[in-house]
């Protein structure tokens, strides 16, 4: 088991962004982690990325308990993660960028600059912006500052990535070409993946386990298609009315 | 005889056997050794003008204030108000230990460096604790607060008049070769704080202090120790800041806290940081030499340059937020530093 999360809770004054949750994730899947606005998906990430500290609960991560750990140190340990607005360094080429991630992330022993440099150029390869590599971030489009976070989030040796949101704000075209970016990444890197999305059209293809939360609770786990008929689901997406007339 | 032929972009100087190329083309020319040649021969050609040369000495004094400055600024991504409470430490540790114990500068020197370091530790967690507009407005009462230090104990600091008879840099016996040799010396400090400034910047580090300069957070979650590196950051440009104070004190004989802690010192510092740019350590050295003209120029008209100083820091941030190397760097802007660049290896 590659990620374990148990009755994981994190309040924000007298608000429980995340009440007791708990589910396993395993080598190489893809776990889908859906909900409706402001369900608790991106403090439960925030909280295995160590931004955030958990109040109660427990995340072992390759059996080690990782609550409490900053950021960079589970970073080192193998667990990377892209935003849901994309956070480049603005003032730093795209392979600046990428370099940070190669000379910081785990660690490599003898390291030279030189060898992180093309390193860096290797992760921009693969997800096809070698040919940005000299532009600022801040002169990126959207779709390649999406593909930048994910060359920044693969230089850093990753098992597990947590990708926040990758459809948001990209046309049907893009959005399709990073979802089967990130497939490939998959296959080639041998990844797992926790996956936050919205569309749930993406999450049904891409996903292998989907994960509901609601108000800070799971509410539901399972395979996509028995997720999305599950009334409580419903319930939590599009009321109770609509379950109910459903249901008749 | 010497014949000159011009060859496309080249000149080519024949004596004899001996042929020299010079390439014409400008971007060429941007060599570290044909500056530091024409800051040498701008010094020896004033060797017998005390007045000047105290006058580079100075610009070079703001210039070793301002490199290590522009690398902190960079490296902790926080804006120091008060870099002159490190040339108070270093200049009055040096004017101290030479007064009352009758040291000689380099022994000084040792005792500059640790006394800093000590300081620099104790604050240096400050760039951990305090972020934006909280750490500059520590940084800024520091050198304030060391001010009102210097006045009550008077009696060891010599508040008002400050300290004199600190031991001079060098002493050869005769005053104009002094003046001469201490001026460059302090080119000699200049060059040593631009190379090594330069190397850190040029290595991984500076990639390190371009990120957290950037978003530190971000560079946290890639696994950047961002604290661990912020303090050494911190604890080396503040060091290096301090020996700009201790030169200060042994070339110029005197060192007083009114004239090194208060804030216009601070503003002809920023002056210099804002007119080289952001983060930009050859435009501190050019803003070090604008700034010290101006001043020689704008005491002529009176008290007035009081007012003038920060008038012009304010155009200044009005007409040009990176300074007059962020002109340059907007047309060039692949060579940020650190200028990384993947090159095919022509075959």
């Amino acid at each position: 088991m590659l990620l374990k999360i148990e009755n994981v809770t994190k309040a924000f004054g007298a608000v429980k962004a995340v009440d007791g949750v708990s589910f396993d994730i395993h080598e190489g899947e893809i776990v889908g982690l859906i909900g409706p606005n402001g369900a608790g998906k991106t403090t439960l990430t925030n909280l295995i990325s160590g931004v955030y500290k958990a109040d109660d609960g427990k995340i072992d991560f390759l059996e080690t308990n990782i609550v409490g750990l900053p950021p960079f140190k589970i970073c080192h340990l193998g667990v990377s993660r892209t935003y849901q607005i994309p956070q480049p360094f603005p003032d730093l080429t795209a392979i600046a960028n990428v370099v940070v991630a190669v000379l910081c992330g785990k660690h490599r022993a003898n390291l030279s600059f030189g060898d992180a440099l093309l390193e860096a150029s290797h992760c921009l390869e693969t997800v096809g912006l070698f040919g940005k590599r000299n532009v600022l971030a801040k002169d990126l489009t959207l779709f390649e500052l999406r593909t930048l976070e994910l060359a920044r989030a693969l230089a850093t040796s990753p098992k597990l990535i947590l990708i926040d949101e990758v459809m948001a704000g990209l046309n049907p075209v893009d959005g399709l070409r990073a979802v089967r970016l990130i497939r490939r990444l998959k296959e080639e890197y041998r990844l797992t993946i926790l996956w936050i999305e919205h569309v749930m059209k993406v999450i049904m293809e891409a996903s292998d386990r989907v994960e509901v939360l609601s108000y800070g609770k799971k509410i539901a786990e399972g395979p996509p298609k028995t997720v999305v008929d599950d009334p409580i689901v419903i319930e939590a997406y599009l009321g109770k009315k609509y379950a109910q007339s459903r249901k008749t | 005889m010497v014949k000159i032929e011009h060859k496309r972009a080249r000149l080519v100087f024949r004596l004899g056997d001996l042929k020299l190329e010079w390439t014409i083309e400008p971007r060429y020319w941007r060599n570290h050794f044909i500056a530091i040649a024409l800051l040498l021969l701008l010094i020896l050609g004033l060797s017998g003008k005390p007045d000047l040369l105290s006058l580079i000495t100075t610009a070079n004094i703001y210039a070793c204030i301002a490199i290590p400055l522009g690398w902190q600024i960079t490296g902790t991504g926080r804006m120091n108000f008060g870099p002159q409470f490190f040339v108070g430490i270093g200049g009055f540790t040096a004017a101290l230990a030479s007064i009352y114990w009758g040291w000689n500068p380099w022994q000084s020197l040792v005792l500059t460096i640790l006394v800093s370091l000590l300081f620099a530790l104790l604050l240096s967690r400050l760039t951990v604790i305090a972020k934006g507009l909280y750490f500059s407005l520590i940084t800024l009462l520091l050198p304030l607060i060391f001010l009102e230090f210097t006045n009550i104990f008077n009696r060891v600091f010599r508040g008002e008049t400050g300290l004199s008879g600190i031991a001079h840099i060098i002493d050869v016996g005769d005053i104009g070769r002094n003046y001469l040799l201490g001026c460059l010396m302090s080119l000699g400090l200049m060059l040593v704080f631009l190379y090594v400034v330069d190397k850190v910047l040029r290595s991984r580090w500076g990639v390190y202090a371009a990120a957290i300069n950037d978003n530190e957070n971000v560079a946290n979650m890639l696994g950047l120790n961002i604290n661990r590196y912020k303090i050494v950051t911190f604890a080396m440009t503040s060091v290096m800041i301090g020996i700009a104070g201790w030169f200060a004190a042994h070339y110029f004989g005197t060192f007083a806290g009114v004239t090194y802690l208060p804030l216009q010192f601070m503003l002809k510092v920023l002056l210099v940081v804002m007119i080289g740019g952001r983060g930009e350590i050859y435009g501190c050295v050019v803003g070090a030499y604008f700034v010290a003209l101006l001043e020689h120029f704008l005491t002529r008209i009176g008290p007035i340059h009081y007012i003038l100083f920060p008038f012009i820091l304010l155009l200044l941030l009005l007409a040009l937020p990176e300074g007059l190397y962020g002109l340059y760097r907007r047309h060039r802007y692949k060579e940020y530093y650190p200028t990384l660049k993947v090159r095919k290896r022509e075959i």
